[in-house]
């Protein structure tokens, strides 16, 4: 009997822990009723993530980075202690991670990664010298040439960029990393090679971007900016985003050119800060999760013109659709360059404002 | 013992030491570190890299040389312009000088880059002048140099400026007892000499308030020159701001403000000076 019992106390024991481990659980989890998402705001209209909300029941509230310089001096200096969950791009994630910005993410957690491309899975981009990976690319767009249709009969190159016969309807963006990256294509550097050339490369390109300053109409600044001189017929050609084409294509003949010497890639990363209270790092990867999932992908493929990092979708889409976002032809993956800072960025960003100054 | 007037600027004092002292001293400070570009982090020492960089490299003596001669033809053009304004807006009956004072300021009033997508419309290749000129069959094909060049660039920050150089003169010319110039023209000066040698040294005071403005205002403008001065554009300011944001290479983004601020700071005080010069002649005429 008083074994019985006691069986019983153990039981009650057992079924009382559970069920306060359960309840602690879930006051935890009701704990997270809002995650502060530190990105673009063209990544998060509130048609993209309110699904989030309604299928755990943690809001997203965005916090819009100005630029992703901003966003590594706000987590290199602490001033943004109240981001839950961050917006790293591909190409810069490496000092994220040797500046010790961010924490390792457990992978077992955001199952949706199956899904994803395998450029984009099997990037060592997002992994430490320690063989953690500390982010997920989940959103990603090409920057192809931009260009007048009913100006050039042939589909533009990088060289286009460079050929006098066009003087005076060029344009570079005001962009060292880019703009070098181009003039090192346009010598003959191989892609893979592009962002660590020797010193002997980069005086080269330089020449080439020195003799290049005559032929352009300007510099761009903004994409609205460059949007509003291919509208006033100041630019006919740029190395370029693809919002003046998706802007003007309905007004003028615009076409956009995918260089087979390379085609810039650009991807945005989910990663969790360093300094992330522990109550909220389920959450903070059920939403990277998430972003690798249908609904993410299915309204900013609508609404945005966007593709994430995640195939989940792709057949579902309208062939025109495909088209749009890039994914109509995969091999264009084979020719993707992503921008890394190289490791002597102050040395580009001297050549480029010799450039500018000659 | 420091009487209540003193007593009334001490916050003042406060605040400019703590804006503009204590930045400037960090600013020195860390012109002499260099940065661990690996683990993204500067590194505290004394080194004369930056310095070496800055001081060496002709790129930056050439820029910050821009900028103060932008900032001189700036001022020569708006003084130039802005003294006959002036001299236009002293002699309007009183109860307009209100509604001209609205007018010359009502440029500032829209932003900065609005005025520069304005100049576009205006300037550009569809733009409203050479659809003028195309339209009087005065040229052949648009004139490209009207936008993106360094013409540009002298428009934009002649116009930008001309009210703080005009309103500082008008000013002037009001506290001016004109009849000092109505007394050197009666014993004979033409308007020029009599403008030279009476009008100019009296208000000096307010041309010098002008032109340090004005200096100040278009040697340090960096929208101006981007988005209007096309291949030209190129600024200090332009590289600071990609060596302290872009680059995060903070000694060398130190060594060129510094290095800018300094020579802006002796060229206004050379400016000053010549202007104020001007201001001992006109007692020995006056006498």
């Amino acid at each position: 009997m008083s074994a019985l019992l006691t069986r019983r106390q153990t039981l009650a024991s057992i079924v009382g822990g559970v069920a306060a481990g359960a309840l602690s659980l879930d006051r935890a989890k009701a704990a997270v009723s809002e995650l502060v998402w530190a990105t673009w705001d063209s990544n998060a209209h509130p048609e993209y993530v309110d699904p989030f909300k309604k299928e755990t029941g943690t809001a997203i509230k965005l916090s819009f980075l100005s630029s992703e310089d901003a966003q590594f001096a706000a987590l290199k200096t602490g001033a943004a202690k109240d981001w839950d969950v961050v917006n790293p791009g591909l190409n810069g994630t490496w000092r994220y991670i040797d500046a010790k910005v961010l924490q390792p993410l457990d992978l077992t957690k955001i199952p949706n990664r199956q899904y994803m491309y395998a450029p984009f899975k099997d990037t060592d981009k997002v992994v430490g010298k320690d063989g953690k990976t500390y982010a997920i690319p989940y959103l990603w767009g090409l920057n192809p040439i931009v260009y007048r249709k009913d100006k050039y009969s042939e589909e533009p190159t990088y060289a286009t960029l460079f050929d006098s016969k066009y003087k005076g309807q060029l344009a570079m963006r005001d962009y060292a990393l880019e703009s070098i990256a181009v003039a090192g294509l346009f010598i003959g550097v191989p892609r893979d090679h592009v962002f660590t050339m020797s010193d002997a490369e980069l005086a080269e390109a330089k020449k080439a971007l020195i003799a290049q300053k005559p032929l352009l109409r300007t510099y761009w600044q903004t994409i609205g900016d460059l949007t509003n001189l291919f509208a006033t017929n100041e630019v006919t050609c740029a190395f370029s985003w693809r919002v003046p084409f998706d802007a003007l294509r309905d007004k003028l003949p615009m076409g956009m050119a995918k260089p087979k010497a390379g085609i810039f890639g650009w991807s945005d990363c989910f990663a969790i800060p360093a300094t992330l209270s522990d109550d909220k790092v389920a959450a903070a990867h059920a939403f990277g999760n998430y972003l690798l999932g249908a609904d993410y992908a299915s309204a900013i493929a609508e609404i945005g013109n966007y593709a994430t990092s995640s195939n989940i979708i792709r057949d579902k889409l309208t062939h025109e659709k495909q088209e749009a976002i890039f994914v109509d032809d995969l091999s264009v993956m084979n020719s993707f360059m992503w921008p890394v800072a190289p490791p002597n960025y102050s040395a580009w960003l001297k050549i480029w404002n010799e450039v500018k100054a000659a | 013992m420091p009487d209540s007037r003193q007593i009334l600027a001490l916050p003042v004092v406060l605040l400019l030491l703590v804006g503009a002292i204590l930045p400037l001293t960090i600013l020195v400070v860390i012109s002499f570190w260099s940065v661990d570009f690996d683990a993204f982090e500067l590194v505290p020492g004394f080194g004369l890299a930056s310095w070496r960089e800055i001081l060496g490299n002709p790129t930056y003596p050439y820029l910050i040389g821009k900028a103060v001669l932008t900032g001189g033809v700036t001022t020569s053009l708006t003084a130039l312009a802005g003294y006959p304004l002036a001299l236009s807006l002293l002699r309007l009956p009183k109860r307009w000088k209100s509604v001209a004072l609205v007018v010359l300021l009502t440029p500032l009033y829209t932003g900065e880059i609005v005025r520069i997508y304005a100049w576009r419309l205006v300037l550009g290749t569809d733009g409203l002048v050479n659809s003028l000129l195309m339209g009087l069959h005065l040229v052949d094909a648009p004139l490209k140099f009207l936008l993106f060049s360094p013409f540009t660039t002298a428009l934009a920050l002649f116009y930008d400026e001309l009210p703080f150089m005009t309103l500082a003169l008008w000013i002037a010319l009001e506290r001016l007892d004109m009849r000092l110039v109505e007394a050197a023209r009666d014993l004979g000066a033409r308007p020029l000499p009599a403008f030279i040698r009476v009008t100019l040294p009296l208000t000096s005071t307010g041309l010098c308030a002008g032109a340090l403005a004005v200096f100040a205002l278009s040697a340090g403008d960096m929208q101006t020159p981007n988005f209007l001065g096309g291949p030209s554009g190129a600024t200090a300011l332009a590289s600071i701001d990609n060596f302290f944001g872009t680059a995060f290479d903070w000694p060398t983004a130190s060594a060129l403000a510094l290095t800018l601020l300094l020579t802006l700071i002796v060229a206004a005080a050379l400016l000053a000076a010549g202007i104020l010069r001007l201001g001992g002649r006109p007692a020995r005429v006056a006498r």
